[in-house]
């Protein structure tokens, strides 16, 4: 942003800010009701199609027409929550015979996306693709030329930019409010083992790909790029070189992909990202972390918080705000819909987002879908974001640094 | 829910069975998130803002498990009725009390539509909500039972906040697991069964120099005196979790109560009653051996 759009950007902002009293009112939040219909079918039907399910049943306009997965069970699950949905054991007939399913959501493990995504966007149907897209560098590119070379939408699944909370902090970003970016930091820390349980011993390598070394991009890539992307995002930047390392802490029962490790992300810039994730510990849970010369922030997903330096300048709105206390900080809690919250007496009790990021994100794709709307986060996006994360496991692996060539991040 | 679960597996090698304990919590997490009141981001919060203005798209486990929540209200002639928060609020238990009066009119079961065909879900009462803290634990722990089983493990124990509890199979070398029923001087054995109590407990509050605790009755509107105890053991946790609330109201089977689940409930003067079909798996602790038991 040059400084005579920082400026303006700065006039508007203030404007609503001493207009409301509180933060910016923005209808970030507001929730999905489709104009026109969208039929949607769901490919995978494990955890995160569950998840997707649930989410997409809450919305207006939606129906779920198709589900598909190669597992017995979870399809006959998927099939139950869902009135009216068809299973299918293989997305290919799921494409012939359901021309009326425009939208698709994949959510099958990372190394079956790219063969999905190309046989959809071959059949002409919408395409939204859960990250990381692809395990490999050319199955990521890929697909972006796939996307490019589709008139139909194509949605990565990085729910940063979809996120109120996210998309709030990113005004604020832009703003002087935080000003330039110091240091940055991310996590995600959870305790289980990263298993499923196969319905059958000989399965195993098939329900627990994340420990399959071969195919798997551990917690770096699985986890991490969702939340890298955040700084892409928020920076309008890659990085160019990653260093990693990692170790098993906790689950020591064979396997090879690591429960614990630690990256850094270098950016031209000069600013550095240093992420942890480990399956042996929840403390703090997942959030993001940018430090900025007049204010901090740390994002949480579905809550956010801004830490103003003292020496920063006042921008009148903040006296009003909710603030919650850690330690010897102060944070201002970032809500979005924050009028429509003070106004129905619930800001106190509301502060948290109304509905789960994935809520937000699938929003994005349908409106897409069924109104045009532009393209939160298209296939380029995803594909350098899930390039990153590919990595930054790479060098969690090795335990060493990676070189990110910018050329491949443009995509092939 | 709320509360906390613990899960006890036996069987084969020691990851896998932890995999089957994480994917049985995960699910009851995923549950709880569906089904929280506290949540804003829950299908019941979902639904208890928008049902009262058009009929609401539910999932079909969802359905299922409003369905039963209106079976239950049914056969026990109201005494176990998911609308019931907004007198709870009333009358204090969740903070300042309110107008018991207004709170009354929007209670009731049958003030909620269930279409079968279109499954959605409808309010026609205003100010109409639904908690499903009576039915949601023994549902998740359902169906984390379920993974369990799906996963071929043998035996298992899983509990919600100790008040219901699935048992999977029996321990290595004996018949059942034997679970304490605290409050009353009864164990019960159990094997591929769920069982619950539900004991008043939580907020007390002061009314006309009366102290009334946290049962009400949604048939009448008030708190119930006298509540102590009231244990089901069945199939299904979801059945045993809903009926032992109505029980702890009603105090005694109701005509309407299914057949096939078996009750511990406290009559006067000390006396306990165990009915239903399996009563034998009901003894008292204090027995030497199972022929202590009262009035079978």
């Amino acid at each position: 942003m040059n400084e005579t759009d920082r400026r303006t950007f700065m006039k508007q902002s203030a404007g609503a800010m001493a207009a409301v009293a509180l933060l910016p009112e923005l209808g970030l939040a507001r929730p999905v009701r489709l104009r026109e219909p969208v039929v949607v079918g769901v490919i995978g039907a494990g955890r995160q199609g569950r998840a997707i399910l649930g989410e997409l049943q809450k919305m207006e306009g939606v129906s779920i027409g198709a589900i598909c997965d190669i597992d017995e069970r979870r399809l006959d699950a998927g099939v139950r929550r869902s009135q009216g949905a068809e299973g299918f054991a293989d997305y290919r007939a799921m494409l012939d015979k359901r021309a009326d399913v425009k939208a698709l959501v994949i959510a099958t493990p990372t190394h079956l996306h790219r063969d999905i995504a190309l046989a959809a966007l071959a059949a002409g149907r919408h395409v939204y693709c859960e990250t990381p897209l692809a395990h490999t560098v050319e199955d990521c590119q890929a697909i972006a030329r796939a996307a490019r070379g589709s008139s139909g939408v194509f949605h990565s699944g990085l729910q940063g930019r979809s996120n109120p909370v996210y998309k709030l902090a990113w005004t604020f970003f832009r703003s002087e409010a935080v000003r330039d970016p110091v240091a940055m930091r991310a996590q995600s820390n959870r305790k289980n083992s990263w298993r499923t349980p196969a319905p059958d011993p000989a399965r195993d390598r098939e329900f627990n790909w994340r420990l399959d070394p071969a195919v798997s991009l551990g917690l770096a890539g699985e986890q991490g790029t969702q939340q890298f992307d955040v700084f892409h995002w928020y920076l309008g930047a890659y990085p160019v070189r990653a260093r990693g390392g990692g170790s098993i802490r906790l689950h020591a029962d064979g396997r090879e992909v690591y429960d614990t490790v630690h990256c850094g992300l270098d950016f031209e810039s000069g600013v550095h990202l240093h992420y942890e994730a480990t399956l042996a510990s929840t403390y703090g849970g997942e959030y993001e972390v940018l430090h900025g010369t007049n204010a901090s922030m740390w994002l949480a997903w579905t809550h956010g918080w801004m830490f103003k330096e003292s020496d920063a300048p006042t921008q009148g709105w903040e006296v009003y705000a909710n603030r919650q206390r850690f330690h010897n900080d102060q944070g201002i809690t970032l809500i979005a819909e924050a009028t429509k919250l003070a106004e129905q007496g619930k800001l106190q009790e509301g502060i948290g987002l109304p509905n789960a990021p994935l809520y937000y994100a699938l929003g994005d794709f349908l409106r897409s879908v069924s109104e045009s709307a532009p393209v939160v986060c298209g296939a380029d996006e995803g594909a350098r974001a899930s390039i990153v994360g590919i990595m930054a496991n790479r060098a969690v692996v090795t335990g060493g640094t990676v070189e990110i060539d910018p050329a491949i991040l443009r995509g092939g | 829910m709320g509360t906390r679960f613990e899960v006890v597996l036996w069987g084969g090698d020691a990851p896998r069975l932890r995999a089957c304990a994480e994917a049985a919590l995960e699910r009851v997490a995923e549950l709880e998130r569906r089904y929280s009141r506290f949540r804003p981001d829950s299908v019941l919060s979902f639904l208890n803002a928008h049902a009262g203005e058009r009929a609401v798209g539910i999932d079909g486990d969802t359905f299922e498990l409003l369905a039963a929540c209106a079976r239950v209200w049914r056969e026990s002639g109201g005494a176990f009725d998911p609308t019931v928060g907004p007198l709870m609020r009333a009358w204090g238990f969740h903070g300042e009390p309110g107008d018991v009066a207004a709170a009354a009119a929007c209670v009731g079961m049958d003030g909620v539509l269930l279409d079968r065909a279109a499954r959605t879900v409808r309010f026609t009462r205003p100010g109409a909500s639904l908690d499903l803290g009576g039915i949601a634990k023994g549902q998740a722990l359902d169906e984390a039972a379920a993974i369990v089983r799906d996963a071929g493990v043998p035996c298992g124990l899983l509990h919600g906040g100790t008040s219901t509890v699935v048992a999977i199979g029996s321990p290595p070398g004996e018949s059942a697991w034997v679970v304490e029923v605290r409050g009353s001087p009864f164990r019960v054995a159990l094997h591929d069964r769920a069982m619950s109590v539900s004991e008043p407990s939580g907020r007390v509050v002061e009314r006309e120099g009366r102290r009334l605790g946290h049962v009400l009755d949604p048939r009448t509107g008030s708190p119930v005196e006298g509540a102590r105890l009231a244990c089901v053991v069945g199939v299904s946790a979801m059945e045993t979790d809903a009926w032992s609330t109505a029980l702890l109201v009603l105090g005694a089977r109701p005509k309407g109560m299914p057949e096939q689940l078996t009750t511990l409930l406290p009559q006067q003067g000390g006396v306990w009653s165990v009915e239903g079909p399996e009563s034998r798996l009901f003894w008292r602790s204090d027995a030497d051996d199972r022929a202590g038991q009262e009035s079978p």
